[in-house]
């Protein structure tokens, strides 16, 4: 049973020169109280991919142009109005951005902050809603909270701030929270600091987290299942170490090899040559075949192949590779 | 003879001071952003300068090159204070945002050849062309790519364009400042791959300056660990990552996430960078350190540690 159904979702991007798919008929699902890593370079779709869960676009001449968006118990958010979207926001799905500044109004105090998320939502009062926000810094291990209700975000650190972003996202108890980026501005021991956070809130919150990043080793840290993106579609997914220990789709391995780290010293990286195809008119068949160094010329045949289970691998780790589509048919 | 040393330097910011404080007299006070660092940089290596933001490495880079000058010690060019950047250009230092080093307005050809003609002016008009030629085939971009403004090119591209615009004056050591940082992992190897051919094949000497461990581990010979403003401790590559002396390298590697392994869960460090205007007579770390004890707030001196480092720990050999 799902929490999260997403289902053929294709969002589109209005640009100068054309329409951008960003998300090209992209499927996942998250179960309760999973973390879900969704993993990719600069522009392969993974922000707009979960920012349109909640139709967060900011200012973009942004559009979920088809497919559907399942949460459990709210029905199909692709389909829904603006202003009952507006109501899911927050109460059932929280969302924490990459820069927790974007997050929090500069002007008012970090206590009145939290405590007008909780009264938007909750019948309760000021009183009631301050000590429910000084439990929820506490939560989050915000030190010396009292004085911490009163301060404003520029006088708080980044891990802090980040810390208060996401109280400010349990405050709710959401079912879900979408984390963009959460850690990418933050120093690496605060990093560590913040994932460990968001692990432990989920062990005694049971929410789940879809969980964007472009660094394969926060995924291996803190995800149960991930998803590769490449152009628009996914790649590969599954469960972090079937992923991340045998991957299956040749951007993966090739994303993998291109790290420092997997060899010695005296060798050379292995970088992948090229660039991402255009989202306005991306190749036919795969689009990973133009870099790809395993490419035939079927690869660069027909739609975008979709994700498939193969044989061989792990139950529930699909990959997206038309080489080992044509390998399973032929065994 | 070291390359380029570092000896003792100390560089403050004044920091910006209200129209009341003025009015009220009150003390100008000042950010320490190096802290008397010692540092000898030998030629031919790669030097890696690590640690988070904040904690002084960006400044020491562009004190090594001349784009600050020190307020306290001395930086020594060939055994020379280094007195603004070197006339010759044999410092050169590289940015983290290509796209600020890069005229947007002239093709890279012209650039390039603009600055070879500034170090070079008795090259003629075809030398200057055949060099800056040569110099795009180091780094690995095809010959058209001199007729391209820089908004053609992609990030790694760009970024190439601007190691090959820092060896246009025939420098002998590079100062690189996250050259990678911004970079796709996929793209990032690629740099990476350069500044080791340019290290190997012509011995250029590289002070790699990142926040990247993993990076720093696969390209350095030589790291530095900074934390607010000193260098607290000093190692070849390998031993650093074998065996980190410091209590705050150790937490730096440890919060390193692997993606081969989920790690098992060392407890982290607690807190952040604390104020940089604290007064802090002791070890700078002490404030977030797991194994700190009274005698830690005494002066920490840099202490040597097998088998070729320093460290500025006083538990550090006993630990």
């Amino acid at each position: 049973m799902s929490l999260l159904s997403i289902r053929d979702l294709r969002t589109e991007f209005q640009s100068p020169s054309g329409v951008a798919r960003a998300v090209d008929g992209v499927s996942f699902d998250v179960a309760p109280g999973e973390i879900f890593g969704i993993v990719g370079e600069s522009g392969c779709g993974k922000s707009a991919t979960c920012r349109s869960i909640l139709r967060l676009f900011g200012g973009a001449q942004a559009k979920v142009a088809g497919g559907r968006i399942l949460l459990e118990g709210a029905g199909d958010l692709a389909a829904m109005p603006e202003r009952e979207l507006a109501q899911v926001r927050g109460r059932d799905v929280a969302f924490i951005f990459q820069d927790p500044l974007t997050a929090l109004n500069p002007t008012m105090r970090i206590g009145k902050q939290i405590a007008e998320v909780i009264l938007r939502h909750r019948k309760v009062g000021r009183t009631e809603a301050r000590a429910q926000a000084l439990q929820l810094l506490r939560d989050v291990h915000v030190t010396s909270p009292e004085r911490r209700l009163d301060a404003y975000p520029h006088e708080l650190s980044g891990g802090l701030r980040q810390r208060v972003v996401i109280a400010m996202a349990l405050a709710l108890r959401p079912k879900l929270i979408i984390a963009d980026e959460p850690t990418t501005a933050l120093d690496v021991t605060v990093q560590d600091q913040i994932l460990r956070l968001l692990r432990e809130r989920r062990d005694s919150l049971g929410a789940s987290i879809i969980l964007v990043t472009h660094d394969l080793g926060v995924v291996s840290q803190i995800c149960d299942r991930m998803a590769v993106m490449y152009a628009g579609r996914l790649v590969e997914s599954g469960r972090v170490r079937e992923v991340l220990d045998a991957p299956s789709h040749p951007y993966t391995r090739a994303l993998l090899a291109a790290l420092p780290g997997q060899t010695g010293r005296d060798e050379e990286l292995t970088p992948i040559e090229g660039a991402p195809p255009s989202l306005i008119s991306p190749p036919p068949g795969c689009r990973f075949a133009p870099r790809c160094a395993l490419a035939q010329p079927r690869c660069r045949e027909g739609g975008p192949p979709p994700l498939l289970s193969r044989k061989g691998l792990a139950a529930g780790h699909l990959d997206a590779c038309i080489l080992n589509e044509a390998a399973d048919a032929a065994a | 003879m070291p390359q380029l040393e570092f000896q003792k330097v100390e560089r403050r910011f004044p920091v910006r001071r209200g129209l009341l404080d003025a009015l009220a007299r009150r003390p100008g006070i000042s950010l320490h952003a190096v802290r008397g660092v010692d540092l000898a940089v030998r030629p031919g290596e790669i030097l890696g300068i690590v640690g988070e933001s904040g904690c002084g490495k960006s400044t020491l880079a562009r004190l090594g090159v001349g784009l600050h000058r020190a307020d306290g010690g001395a930086v020594l060019f060939d055994g020379q204070p280094l007195d603004g950047p070197d006339p010759a250009g044999r410092l050169q230092m590289v940015f983290q945002d290509p796209y600020s080093s890069l005229n947007p307005r002239m093709t890279i050809g012209a650039q390039l050849e603009e600055v070879v003609a500034r170090y070079h002016p008795r090259l003629s008009r075809a030398e200057r062309r055949a060099r800056m030629q040569e110099i795009l085939a180091e780094v690995s971009l095809s010959p058209e790519t001199a007729l391209k403004f820089p908004h053609a090119l992609s990030g790694g591209q760009r970024q190439r364009v601007s190691i090959a615009r820092a060896l246009c004056p025939g420098p002998e050591i590079l100062v690189a400042d996250e050259p990678v940082s911004a970079l796709d992992a996929s793209v990032q190897a690629q740099i990476i791959n350069l500044l080791k051919r340019l290290n190997r094949d012509k011995g250029l000497t590289i002070l790699f300056i990142s926040h990247d461990m993993n990076v720093v581990r696969y390209l350095c010979d030589r790291v530095a660990v900074m934390y607010l403003g000193e260098i607290v401790e000093l190692q070849d590559s390998a031993a650093l990552f074998a065996a980190p002396a410091h209590p705050y390298t150790r937490a730096l590697i440890a919060a390193v996430p692997d993606v081969r392994r989920r790690q098992a869960l060392a407890e982290p460090i607690a807190g952040e960078i604390p104020d940089p205007f604290a007064v802090l007579p002791g070890c700078r770390f002490a404030t977030r350190c797991p194994l700190v004890e009274d005698a830690c707030h005494r002066p920490q001196p840099m202490r040597p540690v097998p088998p070729a480092g320093l460290v500025r720990c006083w538990k550090a050999s006993t630990a």
